[in-house]
């Protein structure tokens, strides 16, 4: 029991790493942002990329260059965000809400095959992989790579809380979720604070690359869509646009996979955690924490 | 050497029946002329976009010596190369847009799930299809005319897998599989045939998803089975995480994949050391077959890499379509079916080739792999 409950909280700290950003972005400017999960494989592959160009380096101290290569990757999956909000979602941003979801489709499209054709259809491998002993908590096998990828979840979770709830840039991005229209008139650069949102969300999903990456050890062009797809179910489970509640979400979304796993077989998992996703949106339209509608983020 | 042999018994075929053929074939003109076109539906993008490239250089090899020695009929050999994306859907459109383009026969087809619904686009127009890859039993159960398979089927890699349990002396045994077409048919094969009395039992049949990277769940679940031996029968890329999660989570068993695994990727992905001594159930791949260094070479200088896993399989059934055509005078759909049934003794990478009623071959030619430093060598013949 405690190995299922443990599997599923480590999968949902990634499912919930990867929703933050789409949840985010979603409580800021209503996108549901699809190229969410290729900025997780794109930050797959940066931290791929550099990880080579460090080539020996790498061998001799592997945790600090991974560690390295998260902080890198954040930056530059966060400046790809932006750069995707810039060139395709900023110029529609009056349009109807239809035209934004697909142009969406159409940016998570263009960043899956350029990675093809600039990295090839094969998958990679990471060259750093994090090997670890297990030791035995409560009757579960856990793993030190483990908790430390968790770990790192939880402090990037929480300093986004932090962010978001004390900080004048939160304030900014809770205001134009409530009326952006206000907000320019207030004086607030909105198109900077949603660029900043971007950054923040991309950087997050491009931890959760690296990360992954750095634990399962293969990365293929096409890893985000299952993951992105994933990190919306955990973000409206959870109340999308909610930040806590999306953490929570992710964190229910992985238990719910390992328990369903466990009781009605492999096979049906995903019809066991997706139908309670109905069952629950049904009964609970705004998700766990989707109360607090009056201020999302 | 084999290869040489045969190429002067294919030229000399070449040459007797192009000057009848003409004759013959007199009345079409506008489609007899030109080259044959030879379709192939493989997957060049999504999941399994590495595997068609192997596909396709191997085709276009047995092509290029075939054109070498003139053609057949008279005419040059052509490769028409689709991408099904190893979807459905584009397979379908793929065997349309091959359909439209009149080819003669086709010689692609690789994850059995996209296969499928192509078997009646090439029947319904009688395009012989001849199968290099893909081989769930679900294919040969349409029963269809114009369908061949090149391929050991599913019931046969499950037979070569079950032996090899038994030989191997596991007493309780799981299989995973991903829920496609292929990997469920050998998987729920290979348990029919452990749930039967005697020998070793099943353990557990297992589903995952493929695609994702986290199969703790399904490892839990599996290891709480207690088995001794675990078969995989999907592709490599869930293969080797699975084996790299299944050693992390302690099992210290044996491990078996089926031939959609094995890929040096594999080794990789599992990382280190931790594939070694796992098994596979495989039909000859370049490096296995004893005598195929020459084509080896032939390969490596012509594509620059080397040959991957169904490049072998892809290369013959280009030799069968093209010893059919020779056979049958004709691109005719009817002619070429009797032609293919015909066919008696042409030396294939898994032995003379004859065709069983049900169009497969009549051996599955399946051998058992190991990995060895990181490579994928012979084991056991099961001969």
């Amino acid at each position: 029991m405690s190995q299922l409950i443990w599997n599923g909280l480590f999968v949902g700290s990634f499912y919930a790493l990867v929703a933050l950003g789409y949840s985010m972005v979603y409580g800021v400017i209503k996108l549901l942002n699809f190229a969410h999960g290729d900025l997780y494989m794109l930050g797959a592959f940066s931290g791929f990329a550099m990880l080579g160009t460090m080539g020996g380096l790498v061998k001799s101290s592997s945790l600090v260059a991974l560690f390295v290569v998260l902080i890198l990757t954040m930056v530059a999956t966060g400046l790809s965000g932006v750069v995707i909000e810039r060139i395709a979602y900023r110029p529609l941003r009056g349009a109807p809400r239809l035209s934004l979801l697909l142009t969406a489709v159409g940016a998570s499209f263009a960043l899956e095959y350029g990675t093809r054709i600039v990295a090839g259809p094969n998958p990679k491998v990471y060259p750093v992989r994090l090997d670890g002993t297990a030791l035995n908590v409560l009757g579960a096998r856990v793993t030190w790579q483990q908790i430390a990828l968790m770990s790192v979840s939880v402090v990037l979770m929480v300093a986004l809380n932090v962010l978001i709830t004390r900080t004048r840039q939160g304030r900014a991005m809770r205001a134009i979720a409530l009326d952006p229209k206000a907000c320019l008139l207030m004086g607030i650069d909105v198109d900077k604070v949603i660029s900043r949102t971007f950054f923040i969300g991309s950087a997050l999903a491009g931890a959760a690359g690296v990360m992954a990456g750095g634990y399962y050890g293969k990365i293929d062009f096409l890893m985000g869509f299952i993951i992105g797809l994933k990190a919306f179910t955990a973000a409206v489970i959870g109340g999308i646009g909610n930040i806590p509640g999306t953490m929570l979400g992710g964190l229910l979304l992985g238990l719910l996979e390992s328990f369903g796993t466990h009781f009605v077989g492999g096979q049906w998992r995903d019809v066991f955690a997706f139908g309670f996703l109905i069952l629950f949106l049904t009964v609970r339209p705004t998700g766990l924490l989707g109360e607090r509608v009056t201020e999302r983020v | 050497m084999r290869k040489a042999a045969l190429g002067v018994a294919l030229a000399a075929t070449a040459l007797s029946a192009s000057a009848c053929g003409q004759g013959v074939l007199g009345g079409d003109s506008k489609k007899d002329k030109g080259p044959i076109l030879l379709g192939m539906d493989i997957p060049l993008s999504g999941s399994s976009a590495d595997i068609g490239p192997y596909m396709k250089n191997g085709a276009q090899l047995a092509i290029d010596e075939l054109n070498a020695k003139g053609g057949v009929l008279g005419r040059k050999l052509q490769l028409r190369a689709e991408d099904d994306a190893c979807d459905p859907k584009t397979a379908v459109a793929a065997a349309n847009k091959l359909v439209a383009a009149n080819v003669a026969v086709s010689v692609g087809g690789y994850c059995s799930g996209a296969t499928l619904p192509t078997l009646p686009v090439f029947d319904r127009r009688k395009i012989p299809m001849i199968i290099p890859a893909a081989n769930s039993t679900e294919l040969v159960d349409q029963k269809l005319k114009h369908v061949f398979f090149v391929n050991g089927t599913g019931d046969q890699q499950a037979a070569a897998a079950m032996a090899w349990v038994t030989k191997s002396g596991a007493k309780k045994v799981a299989v995973v599989h991903d829920n496609t077409s292929y990997s469920k048919d050998i998987a729920v094969r290979t348990a029919a045939e452990l749930d039967k009395p005697g020998g070793p039992d099943k353990a557990t049949l297992e589903a995952v998803t493929p695609g994702e990277s986290d199969y703790s769940a399904n490892i839990t679940n599996v290891l709480r089975s207690n088995p001794d031996f675990i078969y995989w029968t999907g592709y490599y890329q869930e293969g080797g995480l699975i084996l790299r999660q299944l050693r992390q989570a302690g099992y210290k068993g044996k491990f078996m994949v089926g031939d959609g695994s094995v890929d040096a990727k594999l080794v990789k992905i599992a990382g280190g050391s931790t594939a070694e001594g796992a098994y596979a159930t495989m039909t000859q791949t370049p490096d296995t077959i004893q005598g195929a260094e020459n084509w080896i070479a032939s390969y490596k200088q012509k594509f620059g890499a080397e040959p991957g896993p169904y490049s072998t399989q892809s290369y013959d059934a280009v030799r069968v379509a093209a010893e059919a055509i020779k056979k049958a005078g004709s691109t005719d759909g009817d002619k070429l079916v009797s032609a293919l049934e015909g066919i008696s003794g042409l030396q294939l990478f898994s032995g003379p080739l004859k065709f069983t009623p049900q169009h497969t071959l009549t051996s599955g030619g399946f051998v058992i792999l190991v990995v060895k430093n990181g490579k994928f060598v012979l084991q056991d013949a099961l001969k």
